[in-house]
């Protein structure tokens, strides 16, 4: 055990002063002073200005990303408030259109309607005339052909031939009759 | 199990051993190491720089990138003015890779083993006394620089000088605002110090009770500095941030009535 204290203070300075015991000595202290200041204006003078030039370089393109981020998100926004509005006016202007096709096709159709009505309607009238040109000329032909008839069968029975005048007068009388 | 612990070598030394002489200046071991981590921070910050120029990047390249706008990220937070943010930056930022690099430079093997004339070649320089106390009087002191630039020379020193008999309470403030900008400094080159002595310290005893387990076990302990080292760097980073931005900061009237919070109640209860 002694030993150790032995060995502990025969390791202990012998010197009576604290700064020697210490290990202080004023030339090294002034020495290392120097020397750390020449290595402070030695870092700061031609290393430190590109370090932080790199970071300042850094922290401006984060916060010209963070810029430009933000005026494309503020672009973005606008954009679709844009889009918004155009889609509300489209969807406006597509629903008046609706309805003015609607209105159009409507009139359109009732034109076409009242259009072929009319036709129609000329197409009967007209088929009637023919109709009634028709009927009346064939009841011409139907009178001439039994006046014809009668005359014949006149002349078998008579078993001559009968003058106009005859026939008149004998068809027109027959024809009372037979009416 | 006493017997053993007499029987180890332990070689323990609260300061840095002397290797040499150069110029009449003593060169110990951790300055050495402390070379070592220079060629390190400026060879790793130089590479990324020139990688960063040529606009050429590699994961490693980017891990630096990501620390050192980290870093900076804290240092804007921290100084409010951010003028005076770009300005203390590269100070404290050397202080981390610095710190960081030689910290981490106690894990590597042959801490206790390689010696020259019995003397360690190996010790970190942020177990050296000597350089945490340097950068805590440059801290403490740029501070100081800032705090009269921007609060002017009267207006820093009625930080700590006020009229005893006008402002009693104050003055006392002063007096301990003085201690404690002396304590600050002190806390700092003390509280890196003992965290990377005790850190080699601990190496070195696991090393020894170890024994031939030592490669197994170390690795634990290595990974555990690591991890210590980047802490106490970010520690003395951070503290020397906050200790600018207190020191740029005008100090409030120690009258209880013209305090923000008094001001504060009052409006609150109008």
């Amino acid at each position: 055990m002694t030993a150790i204290f032995t060995s502990f203070a025969s390791s202990a300075p012998s010197q009576t002063n604290l700064f020697d015991a210490l290990g202080i000595d004023w030339k090294t202290l002034i020495l290392q002073i120097i020397a750390f200041l020449i290595l402070v204006w030695l870092l700061g003078k031609y290393v430190y200005p590109w370090l932080v030039k790199s970071v300042d370089d850094r922290q401006a393109n984060i916060e010209a990303v963070n810029k430009a981020a933000q005026e494309a998100r503020a672009s973005a926004l606008q954009t679709e408030a844009q889009v918004e509005k155009l889609l509300a006016k489209a969807r406006i202007e597509a629903s008046d259109i609706m309805a003015t096709a609607k209105l159009e096709s409507e009139s359109v159709i009732n034109n076409a309607e009242e259009k072929a009505k009319k036709r129609s309607d000329q197409i009967v009238a007209d088929a009637q005339i023919e109709i009634q040109k028709e009927v009346v000329a064939a009841k011409t032909a139907l009178h001439n052909e039994t006046v014809e008839l009668v005359a014949m069968a006149t002349e078998k029975i008579i078993g001559s031939k009968m003058s106009p005048k005859l026939d008149e007068s004998i068809i027109k009388e027959t024809l009372e009759k037979v009416k | 199990m006493i017997d053993n612990f007499s029987a180890l070598d332990l070689h323990i030394s609260i300061a840095s051993e002397k290797l040499f002489t150069l110029g009449g200046i003593s060169v110990t071991n951790a300055m050495v190491t402390g070379v070592l981590g220079l060629v390190l921070t400026l060879g790793v910050l130089i590479y990324v720089a020139i990688m960063l120029r040529t606009k050429r990047y590699n994961r490693f390249v980017g891990l630096v990138q990501w620390v050192f706008e980290g870093l900076l990220k804290s240092v804007n937070d921290i100084i409010p003015d951010q003028v005076l943010a770009r300005k203390i930056a590269p100070l404290s930022i050397t202080i981390f890779f610095f710190v960081l690099f030689n910290y981490w430079l106690s894990v590597i093997p042959g801490l206790d083993s390689i010696t020259y004339h019995g003397v360690p070649v190996i010790r970190s320089l942020t177990a050296d006394l000597n350089f945490t106390l340097a950068i805590a009087l440059i801290t403490m002191v740029t501070a100081q620089i800032y705090a009269i630039k921007y609060l002017t020379a009267l207006g820093n020193a009625s930080r700590y000088f006020r009229n005893p008999i006008k402002d009693p309470i104050g003055s006392f403030e002063g007096i301990l605002e003085l201690v404690g900008e002396v304590s600050r400094g002190s806390a700092l080159a003390l509280r890196l110090f003992g965290n990377a002595f005790a850190g080699e310290v601990l190496l070195i005893v696991i090393a020894l009770l170890s024994s031939y387990l030592a490669s197994v076990v170390l690795p634990f302990f290595m990974a555990f500095e690591l991890f210590i080292g980047f802490i106490q760097a970010y520690v003395f980073f951070a503290l020397s941030l906050i200790f600018t931005s207190l020191a740029v900061t005008p100090h409030e009237d120690s009258n209880p009535d013209h305090s923000p919070t008094a001001k504060h109640i009052r409006s609150v209860a109008k």
